[in-house]
């Protein structure tokens, strides 16, 4: 008798499944599921702090005054903005707004809101404290109109427009939504926010009334998945159509992207980043070994660059010939010769010039921890044995190591810099400007005064010619100095399903735009 | 037996006391702040002192654990240094996911490792009992990761049979009534939802499933062969019971009181697993939430997740105590 009841119970079920499972098909098509390793943090410009899954989100939900444009990144266009000019002195901006462009929630945007916003994010916003302090005054000249002065020239303000953080978010939403506007964030940008569970998803759907046309997708499902191999057995599966390395070094190991790229269902694309990691020398530290300069050039002829791109990363980094990426625009094509080149018999002769006998060094080589950069360290400390130098590698967790950095407590360090807006001030400033060379993971420049006029120049010269210029000669000033041996640049991989169509990777920062992406 | 539950419980007091002021202190003591972490390799130090501001971690560690045990008294187990939003309902509502994913696996764990413990013991070095012995070593050697692994390769990627991870289709979201996914899909007539989300809870269940079934079984065979050797069991025989009687009502209700013990302790083991299943299963639950946490030093959250483990702890093993007295009348007449 039971089952008989079950059988029953399966016949009347089975066409309800069946039905559901066609509705599914169809939906599969519109959707696009992305996976991502964790919750996104602070989905909205006020509280951004550059987590790139929250960043990316905001990016698709709001829209900025301007953006980089696809698919090299190289130069602005406008976004909400129609165009705009700058004073000869880079101090003011004066921009024209898109005209009809509505909000999610169906207000209109106009100058104010970019007023409100943009001022929103500076009150709010700790980490663009830096930059958003030079905003000395906002104004709405007319609905479509914006001036935007600041108090000292700082041309790479326009990238800074362009980020997450300088998203513009409907006024209405902020005085509806109060402190819960991160939990309904309303903006102007192809997908709206409709919905998120803790640790499961971010759902956001297609906003028809976009002003750029609407998106193909009707729906994109951000799905956080936080193993790494979790997320590429559910690729392979086809239960998630996206999954994104971002840059990290520990996401997945070259011989996993080697299996991807064989799989038919799966199709792999790569960018270049701007990312750069290297083995740094404590250039502030005037007693020890590298306070040479020709010790510093010893470790950077040492170093086997074809070798660990190769046997490391298996052709998924890039060659850094420099304090620059090769993408960057203002990139010195000079730097391709000048940089150090593998010679072991070169490192060796250096070394005795230098006088110190490599037998006498006993290296700690600091790390992050992971097992890539355990690899890199690994290939290092190879190279360096070549030379006779003995270095024990010191994987360390990364406050530890920021620590380490941040006190100068150590000879040779391996560490990166992403940097979190498209503009060479965000690599050399930070990263050589010798007056911050302890307030965060730097190269610990010393007292420099010739170098340190030249990158302040660089970063308030408002023509862009003359700011490429300077910056060409930064890079060969900083060259001659050898503050570190420039190892490699990760790639950016994005990994999809094959049907997904017309994705374009963003190299600067790495967050991905879905506008214009559909499914077969 | 009230009495004995009520002094019970007054003791937990003082357990949880001691239980917050180590986890409170712990976490302080591993290096590395929140905002350092939270920020990134970018940061410099003014982004880094601005978030520490904002967190109030510039204030001193006695005031911090002050205005915490102030909190606590209120319910208010601070708020996440991530998220922002309250420990307490971030904790609530991955609760529910923790809850159904380990009462499962205990209840396929009884209902798996018991019988095959009985059925061993009344075969002893049968072909059944060495295959059930081979196949409980591999249960209970193996690591959660591993067979999370194998099992996700085989029913999902190679046969196709069930979703690799998550708790319910994203394609079929189940609105949260209750939290518990089957049975909100029930509650909101959203059929396809509610199978979507028993297709997801297998796989991780059997995992969590498989250790305590493994020692379970195992256990029961050889408490239960040294139970059919004494005396009342031959008394039993003698009395002409039937075979099914002695086992069942003489040999299992005897070998079941250490049995208990292993449950209890196991289920505690099995939260701390369930750490790892949920993470690698992409499981919404707690064990994942304070994994996170630890990552990211997000101090109220691992202080609280901490907090509710050594509660469900604690609960248990009062809960096995209790178990003891139904199922042992001399322990029933000591807790008086």
């Amino acid at each position: 008798m039971k089952i008989w009841n079950g059988i029953v119970m399966a016949a009347v079920a089975l066409p309800l499944l069946t039905s559901a499972a066609f509705a599914q098909e169809d939906a599969k098509l519109k959707t696009l599921v992305v996976a991502v390793p964790s919750d996104p943090v602070a989905l909205e410009p006020g509280t951004n702090k550059a987590e790139p899954i929250g960043s990316e989100i905001i990016l698709n939900v709001f829209d900025t005054l301007v953006a980089w444009t696809a698919p090299d990144f190289k130069a602005l266009e406008g976004r909400l903005a129609s165009s705009w000019t700058v004073s000869d002195d880079g101090k003011v901006f004066d921009f024209k707004l898109r005209e009809g462009v509505k909000f999610q929630d169906g207000t209109a945007f106009d100058a104010a809101a970019v007023k409100f916003s943009l001022e929103r994010t500076k009150a709010t916003n700790p980490y663009v404290k830096a930059t958003f302090d030079l905003i000395k005054e906002i104004t709405v000249v007319s609905p479509t109109e914006l001036k935007i002065t600041l108090s000292a020239a700082y041309p790479a303000f326009l990238s800074i427009l362009a980020q997450p953080q300088a998203g513009i978010v409907s006024p209405a939403a902020v005085e509806k939504y109060g402190d819960k506007f991160a939990s309904h964030p309303v903006g102007t940008g192809p997908f709206a926010f409709k919905s998120a569970q803790a640790d499961t998803n971010v759902v956001l759907e297609a906003n028809p009334a976009y002003f750029r046309g609407a998106p193909k997708l009707s729906q994109i499902i951000y799905r956080v998945i936080p193993d790494a191999s979790t997320r590429r057995l559910e690729l392979e599966n086809g239960g998630v159509d996206i999954v994104q390395q971002q840059g990290q070094l520990s996401a997945i190991a070259a011989q996993d992207i080697e299996a991807l790229k064989a799989n038919k269902d799966v199709k792999v694309l790569e960018t270049s980043s701007q990312i750069i990691r290297q083995l740094e020398f404590n250039n502030s530290k005037t007693d020890g070994p590298f306070s040479n300069v020709k010790a510093r050039e010893a470790i950077a002829h040492a170093i086997d660059y074809d070798g660990l791109l190769q046997g490391v990363f298996g052709g998924t980094a890039e060659r850094v010939y420099g304090p620059l990426t090769t993408n960057s625009w203002a990139f010195n094509p000079k730097m391709k010769e000048l940089a150090p080149k593998y010679d072991p018999e070169l490192a060796k002769k250096l070394l005795a010039e230098a006088g110190i006998n490599p037998s006498s060094l006993n290296l700690k080589l600091y790390s992050f921890q992971g097992p890539l950069w355990g690899a890199v360290a690994t290939f290092v400390q190879a190279n360096l044995a070549d030379i006779g130098i003995n270095a024990t590698i010191e994987q360390t967790e990364f406050p530890a190591l920021r620590t380490l950095q941040t006190s100068g407590q150590f000879d040779v360090a391996l560490d990166g810099r992403q940097p979190w807006y498209n503009d060479p001030d965000a690599h050399i400033t930070i990263g050589y400007l010798s007056s911050l060379a302890n307030t965060a993971m730097t190269f610990r420049m010393p007292q420099d005064k010739a170098l340190d006029d030249m990158i302040l120049k660089a970063q308030q010269t408002p023509d862009m010619e003359a700011r490429k210029q300077l910056y060409f000669t930064i890079q060969e000033e900083i060259a001659k100095r050898v503050p570190g041996a420039y190892l490699f640049s990760p790639k950016l991989i994005v990994f999809a399903r094959s049907n997904v169509e017309g994705l374009v990777v963003n190299s600067a920062p790495p967050l991905n735009e879905y506008w214009s992406v559909s499914k077969k | 037996m009230a009495s004995f539950i009520l002094r019970r419980l007054i003791a937990l007091i003082p357990v949880m006391c001691i239980v917050l002021v180590i986890v409170f202190s712990l976490v302080r003591i591993i290096p590395g702040d929140p905002a350092t972490t939270l920020l990134g390799p970018g940061a410099t130090q003014d982004q880094i002192e601005a978030l520490r501001a904002q967190l109030n971690l510039d204030q001193p560690v006695i005031l911090q654990f002050y205005h915490y045990v102030v909190g606590l008294f209120v319910g208010d187990f601070g708020y996440s240094l991530k998220s922002g939003q309250p420990v307490a309902a971030e904790i609530l509502q991955r609760l529910p996911a923790t809850i159904e994913l380990s009462v499962l696996a205990v209840i396929v764990a009884v209902i798996v490792g018991i019988p095959i413990g009985v059925l061993s013991a009344t075969r002893p070095n049968s072909m059944f009992d060495h295959v059930t012995r081979l196949v409980s070593l591999v249960g209970v050697s193996m690591p959660a990761f591993l067979l999370a692994l194998v099992l996700q390769l085989v029913f999902a990627t190679t046969l196709g049979w069930l979703p690799v991870s998550g708790r319910v289709s994203p394609y079929l979201p189940v609105e949260p009534v209750t939290g518990f996914a089957v049975l909100d899909g029930l509650l909101t007539g959203n059929l396809a939802g509610a199978l979507s989300a028993v297709q997801h809870l297998i796989l991780p269940t059997a995992v969590l499933a498989a250790f305590l079934a493994a020692t379970l079984g195992r256990f029961v065979r050889n408490t239960m062969l040294d139970v059919m050797g004494e005396d009342f069991i031959r008394t039993a025989k003698a009395k002409g019971l039937r075979r099914r009687d002695v086992v069942l009502n003489h040999g299992l209700r005897n070998s079941l009181l250490p049995a208990v013990t292993i449950i209890g302790l196991k289920f505690a083991e099995m939260l701390g697993g369930a750490i790892l299943t949920e993470t690698i299963f992409a499981w919404p639950g707690i064990g994942r939430y304070m994994f996170e946490a630890i990552k990211n030093r997000d101090y109220p959250v691992i202080q609280g997740t901490t907090l509710v483990f050594a509660l469900l702890f604690v609960l248990t093993s009062i809960i096995v105590d209790v178990l003891y007295g139904i199922l042992d009348p001399r322990v029933r007449r000591k807790m008086g």
